[in-house]
């Protein structure tokens, strides 16, 4: 007689009583029928604010009559195992629970937006009354008072469902095993746990499909496009990334997360940084005397007024400007604005201390600012060059993915902090005006090579190559070009002394225009 | 084991563990521990994490109250969340205990929030003061609105001139409270919005069986035929499209034909793209080739169809036999083929018959469903539903599983506490003599009726209906409406400012989905439920231990609803019960006191809905404590085919009768009916016999209400009232046929829904409008490029009447040569009101010149501050433009509908020319008329009878025999 409790080999060891919940979603775009009831259903649950959306139905007219459908797909928060909003926030204001779900905490947002900018699926927005975070969180109060999200029980086509990936047992578990699904941009290595059955790449990838001439789509209006929001879908005329016919009928805008701020941070921070190692220098190479005014306190006021500068937009970009010493009392430290936050303070401190040493010693502070420049040319440095890797977290924002913006913000820092002290220089040290307008110039001619291989060398993907077309073609065709033309006159600072000031001048201004383009355009790139 | 198998154990656990509890778990899609609702049993004080002070956790404590949404027709359950500590309502969820719409929504739903928040809402009584139409108004008490109406109304009863009262309504949204209401008043005073909206598609129906709307049973079909975009914007939307898209899922092939890419077109297995009101043509040519073919149900067909009829008639030379019959069958559609259809419709042969093999394989279980589309664009358009019913008629698919039901057998109409006797005079201005078989009210020719001195309005109320904007001819119904002579009073009950209300002297505030009373039934599967409508503030209040006798203490303002309306109006029309008028408002428990609504519906849920009170009385409730509780009932599910039942014979027992086709007569009464669900009344025989069934191979079925009691194939009231031409089902040109325009004209589809409007009904939704807000005019690529515009571009869209100015949206989703423009967009509001409805609405100049009107748009939508915040977030500025304004009237000549098409001319915009133009003249108009009116065939004429209109046809508030005398009383002053 079998004995039918002997147990199978490794019976057990498909149970998952001891894996993680993992909270995923599926949307089945087989049954979708596009109706928005999620929409609001999400809207009157999570009391959304018109204008924004956490969750919304984006529509694709694919195909050429008579053979042509509409494509929908339910657009939100993707739930990324590896979500780079959670790594970019500097207070752990995203934040991923235990079960999976990436939930936020309105009371810990600053209003930075890193994990707007960070997002590759652009499913972040700030919420307009209370100027927090917010985007689909899976309705996890609702999940943990054991009921549907909203959407999932609005659905009239049960399209939405949600459950554990790690519980076979679940629906979810079901259909990720079992059936063709797909994510978006899983290039992106964030792994989504939001799944789509059914889905057109069409809607998939927001370069696919033609953004409609003029301001409509059929049967609402196109966000205005005023610089600070951007529609989704390729220009017309330009090329798309699909060759099928596809046409954006419905979608929602998308705001912009970082305005004309950061790129004026961008231009103060690299002065600051600039200044001091440039100095440095200097002296290093005999050119400056290390007992001169221009090192022992015109170097520490000028990069420690930049620097303060810098702080001060970078406080005013804020949402929740009062909130902003979060960032040193709740950091977050995978976030590169906490990062770069340390630095910063630490590049503050040694000015400071630099300062101090030249208001007290004078003259005499030479050989101890000696030891305090190894510890300030690196803060500097690294001031000017944390920028790449807080935009690097942007992970989806591909003119920015690129290793040698390290070393061209760098370069940027050394040209800007070289210009800079043209003016103080004339002032203080009339002698040296001739080794900076050097620097200027060399360091120009370095940012204008970088920019030519910026722009020249063919780009990896089709959303690097939009937003270098963009740079350099498109709306920001204007201050890129300036920038440009001006770091060319840059060039001509060491030319005759005459024109070390105009040239430095120029090259300052061209960096800004330069800056203010670089950062605009890396955003100009629909993500959803 | 298999995983499914392991899901269910686990959601059996969780359904378990609440239901040890002694609770409700609502299973929710995810088939997971998450349920979809709180259990019901916790509907009175369930706690709530907020979700805007989380991950804080904030409880909230709601008491769950269910009511019905009144948006669209579909009457879906919403569960109200009132918040215990404010008494409002936080948000609406579906209701898990409505059987149609099983918990779940549309985007509608949800944004009733909207709706009842909106600031610009009317929230007291107001009366013009100065000129109509000048927008200046005072707050009035109820009082002095109730007397002013009550005494003009009592003055036309008393002077024999009912029928210058009249009620004109848009979606009732109710089973027959109101029409009750004129019943007890006398006034064949009902018009409605039907022949702007479905009596197109109703015809066809009732042609065939007597009853005039379809029920699809679409969950289990093996095909869905649907002609228009039922999946998102059906008459029955959610609770269609839920059963739809499951049985897609299940494996049913979809067939969609619309002129444009819908929603529904996109889930088609095929979507057909016909040139406008070609589908009978394509129709008709599968119906011969399944005749050709022998591939329909003979037995069904022989048994059902009344061929013998037909034969008699049509062809009296040949043996009334069923093999003759189909021999005459296969002749009769021959022309119809494969070839001439698509050479017709564009739709290529090989689509054609795709459509046609679908059909076949799916045998009896053929859903189909025609409502307004194709059937409301176009000339002869009621032949649209019926060449549709046609294939349910051939393939057996009639009231069986996955089949088409006659939708009075999935309806429940209960019988109400008083019922009083229908108007003794006809009304000339709803149903005139040139339109005998339409199937409802002419009333978008009201304006030109009342021009042409038939009659006029003493009293006049539009309730949720506005018919400047949605009728055709809109300025046309400004003429009329500022015109003292024609109307004395109009009074617009609405919950909202609109394009109608503006034109009128009295504005009475109505209440919203979750603020009025109202009883529903809707054929959504094949059931019979009913759904309460109710203030949910009241109820919530009750439940607290309040005692509310009036529905205006618990809505905002002095928002009213219409049922204590109506009762408190009639009281003041009859203060002493003298007109008899009084009796049907009074209670039966308190002889001589006001009937109030709780006894209404505690009586008719006590007294009229089978196994309701036994339900209550299981969980210790009144009936109406538990419709209060629950908001719907499900009496019984399955009907099946009722035509099949045999009848009693203790019904036919006396001086039974049965004619040469088989029709039974008798003189026995008819047993008392529980279900007052609308359906055809056959005349009884020339003795006076009562029909009471039909023979078929020797039994007595109970048969459809046609005067044959079969499926007539074959309808001798065509015949007799002088459509001969059309007594089968046909294909008739439509208007818009590129035989009938001239050149340069391509037809204009002006009636598609989107997914998220409903008319004019839902602008006060912030969200939906937010969702969908203009209605470019859709051209195919090629017909932009003879054009030279692009997407955005502003065209010029002439019409009969004058022309609008919209952006164009080129799209590969319409037939080349068809343009299409959606409705619900262009709504207006006028400069210097005092009140106005500002979301979604543009401010416009109206300009006249003699009949020659203009309208433009005079400054852009946007933002602006009330008490709600978001109002100053409006982001967009186009809402779209009026067209309907821009179109003449065209009623069929048979059905009485609107044929909403128009052959239009689409031209570049002129210089100065700016989006939201319109243009009309109205001495056009009065010509479009006239031109329309030639094509009837007036009753005076063709009558067989010397009587206005075929008495067994459906007509809402029957008069008595008397009145259908073509010289009996018209109930007005000569």
């Amino acid at each position: 007689m079998t004995d039918l409790r002997t147990p199978l080999p490794f019976a057990g060891a498909t149970t998952d009583a001891d894996r993680p919940v993992r909270m995923a979603k599926i949307i089945d775009q087989e049954r979708c029928i596009g109706c928005h009831a999620c929409t609001t259903a999400c809207k009157s649950e999570n009391e959304v604010p018109l204008g924004v959306s956490r969750t919304y139905v984006k529509s694709v007219d694919v195909g050429l009559f008579p053979e042509v459908r509409r494509s929908f797909q339910v657009t939100r928060c993707n739930q990324c195992v590896d979500a780079p909003c959670v790594a970019a926030c500097p207070t752990a204001a995203m934040f991923t629970r235990e079960d999976g779900i990436v939930d936020f905490d309105k009371q810990a947002c600053i209003g930075c937006k890193a994990c707007i900018a960070a997002c590759p699926y652009d499913a972040i927005f700030i919420n307009p009354e209370d100027h927090s975070a917010e985007k689909c969180n899976f309705c996890a109060h609702r999940i943990d008072m054991n009921l549907e999200p909203a959407c999932v029980v609005v659905c009239p086509v049960e399209a939405i469902f949600v459950g554990d990936l790690n519980d076979a047992d679940s629906k979810v578990a079901h259909m990720v095993g079992r059936e063709p699904v797909q994510v978006r941009r899983p290039e992106k290595d964030t792994k989504p746990k939001l799944y789509y059955r059914g889905a057109h790449q069409a809607t998939l990838d927001p370069l696919a499909a033609q953004r409609p001439t003029g301001d409509i789509f059929a049967w609402a209006m196109q966000a205005p496009e005023d610089g600070h929001t951007i529609n989704s879908g390729h220009e017309p005329g330009w090329p798309g990334s699909s060759s099928a016919a596809a046409v954006i009928a419905y979608d929602v805008g998308h705001s912009v997360p970082w305005d004309w701020r950061v790129g004026l941070y961008t231009w103060t921070k690299s002065i600051a940084a600039g200044v001091y190692p440039v100095v440095a220098l200097l002296i290093t190479l005999g050119v400056l005397d290390a007992g001169s005014d221009l090192w022992t306190l015109a170097t520490p006021v000028l990069a420690g007024a930049f620097l303060a500068l810098t702080g001060a937009v970078l406080i005013w970009d804020l949402e929740h400007p009062t909130r902003f010493f979060y960032i040193l009392t709740r950091p977050q430290w995978r976030s590169w604005l906490a990062k770069g936050a340390v630095i910063l303070s630490l590049y503050a401190a040694v000015l400071a201390a630099h300062f101090l040493a030249g208001v007290v010693l004078r003259g005499d502070a030479g050989e101890g600012l000696h030891w305090l420049a190894l510890l300030g040319v690196p803060a500097g440095i690294m001031t000017g060059v944390y920028t790449a890797f807080l935009f690097a977290q942007a992970k989806a924002r591909d003119l920015w993915q690129n290793p040698l913006l390290p070393p061209h913000l760098a370069v940027q820092a050394v040209m800007a902090g070289a210009a800079a002290l043209v003016p103080v220089a004339l002032w203080l040290e009339p002698d040296v005006v001739d080794a900076l307008a050097w620097v200027v110039a060399i360091a120009s001619a370095v940012h204008l090579l970088m920019i030519l291989g910026e722009v020249t060398l063919p780009h990896p993907t089709a959303h690097a190559r939009t937003a270098a077309h963009n740079l350099t073609h498109g709306r920001f065709a204007l201050p890129f070009r300036a920038g440009v033309v001006l770091g060319a006159v840059g060039l001509l600072a060491p030319v005759a002394p005459v024109l070390a000031l105009p040239a430095a001048l120029a090259a300052l201004a061209g960096l800004w225009a330069f800056e203010h383009a670089y950062v605009q355009a890396g955003q100009s790139v629909p993500l959803a | 084991m298999t995983q499914l198998d392991r899901l269910a154990e686990r959601v059996d656990a969780a359904r378990a563990a609440t239901e040890a509890r002694g609770e409700t778990f609502y299973q929710g899609p995810s088939r997971s521990h998450l349920a979809m609702f709180p259990p019901k049993e916790r509907w009175d004080d369930w706690v709530e994490l907020d979700s805007k002070a989380w991950p804080q956790r904030v409880e909230k404590r709601f008491m769950l109250v269910p009511t019905t949404c009144f948006n669209c027709e579909s009457a879906c359950g919403l569960l109200a969340y009132v918040d215990k500590d404010t008494l409002q309502v936080r948000k609406f969820e579906g209701n898990p205990e409505s059987p149609g719409s099983r918990g779940r929504n549309c985007a509608k739903g949800p944004a009733v929030q909207n709706q009842i928040t909106d600031p610009d809402r009317i929230l007291h009584p107001m009366r013009r003061v100065g000129e109509r139409g000048a927008g200046q108004w005072e707050r009035i008490s109820w009082d002095e609105a109730l007397d002013e109406l009550a005494l003009r109304i009592r003055a036309a009863i008393t002077t024999d001139r009912h029928n210058e009262v009249m009620y004109h309504v848009g979606r009732p949204g109710e089973d027959g409270f109101t029409e009750r209401v004129l019943a007890a008043w006398g006034v064949d005073g009902h018009n409605s919005h039907t022949n702007v909206c479905s009596s197109g598609g109703r015809t066809g129906f009732q042609f065939w069986c007597g009853i005039d709307r379809p029920s699809p049973d679409h969950a289990n079909a093996r095909t869905i035929l649907l002609i228009s975009s039922h999946l998102e914007t059906g008459h029955y939307f959610n609770p269609h499209a839920q059963r739809i898209i499951d049985a897609k899922h299940a494996g049913a092939k979809v067939i969609v034909m619309d002129v444009r890419l819908s929603n529904t077109a996109t889930h088609a297995t095929e979507w057909l793209a016909p040139y406008p009101g070609t589908e009978p043509a394509i129709l008709l040519s599968i119906v011969r080739q399944i005749v050709r073919d022998g591939a329909y149900d003979r037995e069904y067909v022989r048994r059902w169809w009344n061929w013998q009829q037909y034969l008699a008639a049509e062809h009296p030379d040949r043996p009334r036999t069923f093999e003759a019959f189909e021999e005459v069958l296969r002749d009769l559609y021959a022309e119809y083929t494969f070839e001439m259809a698509s050479a017709e419709s564009g739709v290529s042969v090989a689509q054609i018959r795709a459509v046609h093999d679908a059909v076949v394989e799916a045998g009896p279980r053929l859903a189909v469903h025609s409502w307004r589309s194709a059937a409301a664009g176009n000339e002869g358009g009621w032949q649209v539903s019926r060449t549709l019913f046609m294939l349910c008629a051939l393939m057996g698919a009639i009231a069986v599983p996955g089949g088409t039901y006659p939708n009075a057998w999935n309806k429940f109409v209960a019988r109400p506490i008083h019922l009083p006797h229908h108007p003794a005079a006809w009304n000339e201005l709803t149903y005139p003599l040139e339109y005998p078989i339409a199937q409802n009210e002419l009333s978008f020719l009201l304006p030109h009726f009342v021009e042409e001195g038939r009659g006029i309005l003493d009293v006049y109320f539009t309730r949720v209906y506005n018919p400047v904007w949605t009728n055709p001819d809109g300025f046309s119904w400004i003429e009329m409406l500022t015109d003292h002579r024609k109307v004395g009073l109009h009074a617009a009950l609405t919950p909202t400012w609109n394009e109608t209300a503006y034109f009128a002297d009295l504005v009475l505030p109505m209440g919203l989905s979750s603020e009025r009373h109202d009883i529903t039934s809707y054929e959504q599967y094949d059931a019979q439920w009913i759904a309460f409508r109710q203030p949910v503030l009241r109820a919530a209040r009750e439940r607290l231990g309040e005692t509310i006798t009036d529905t205006r203490q618990v809505n905002p303002g002095e928002v009213w609803e219409e049922n204590e309306f109506w009762i408190e109006l009639s009281w003041r029309i009859d203060p002493d019960g003298s007109l008899g008028i009084r009796q049907y408002f009074e209670s039966k428990a308190r002889p001589g006191e006001k009937l109030g609504v709780d006894e209404y519906y505690g009586w008719m849920f006590e007294n009229s809905v089978p196994g309701l009170p036994e339900t209550a009385a299981a969980e210790g409730m009144t009936p109406l404590e538990y419709m209060r509780r629950y908001g719907s009932f499900e009496i019984q599910k399955g009907i099946g085919p009722l035509h099949e039942s045999t009848v009693d014979p203790a019904q036919y027992a006396t001086d039974k009768r049965v004619d040469e086709f088989g029709r039974v007569y008798s003189r026995d009464p008819a047993p008392a009916a529980q279900n007052l669900a609308p359906t055809g009344a056959p005349d009884p025989d020339a003795e006076g016999r009562r029909p009471v069934g039909v023979e078929i191979d020797g039994e007595v079925k109970r048969g459809f209400p046609t005067p044959s009691g079969l499926l007539e194939f074959y309808s001798r009231t065509l015949v007799d009232w002088g459509w001969g031409e059309h007594a089968i089902p046909t294909y008739i040109r439509s208007h818009v046929h590129p035989s009938r325009m001239e050149e340069g004209q391509v037809p204009l589809i002006s009636t598609f829904r989107l997914v998220t409007q409903i008319h004019t009904r839902s602008a006060n939704s912030k969200w939906l409008d937010e969702l969908s807000h203009s209605n470019p005019l859709w051209i195919h690529p090629t017909h932009a490029a003879t054009l030279g515009v692009i997407t955005g571009d502003l065209v010029r869209v002439e019409t009969e009447l004058g022309y609008f100015v919209v952006k164009a949206w080129v799209t590969e989703g319409i037939r080349p040569g068809v343009v299409a423009c959606s409705h619900h967009m262009g709504r207006w509001r006028l400069a210097g009101h005092d009140h106005t409805h500002r979301l979604n609405s543009t401010t416009v100049a109206l300009e006249r010149d003699g009949s020659r009107w203009t309208m433009r748009p005079e400054q852009a939508h946007g933002p602006f501050e009330s008490s709600d915040p978001d109002t100053s977030r409006i982001w967009w500025t186009d809402v779209g433009v009026h067209q309907n304004m821009t179109f003449g009237v065209h009623p069929d000549p048979v059905s009485g509908m609107h044929c909403w098409h128009q052959a239009v001319r689409v031209v570049r915009a002129q210089d100065g020319d700016r989006a939201g133009d319109v243009h009309v003249d109205t001495d056009r108009s009065r010509a479009v008329y006239r031109e329309w009116l030639g094509r009837t065939r007036n009753a005076r004429i063709v009558s067989p009878n010397g009587e206005r209109r075929p008495r067994w046809l459906i007509r809402p508030l029957k008069p008595t025999a008397d009145a259908f005398r073509i010289d009996g009383p018209v109930g007005r002053r000569a």
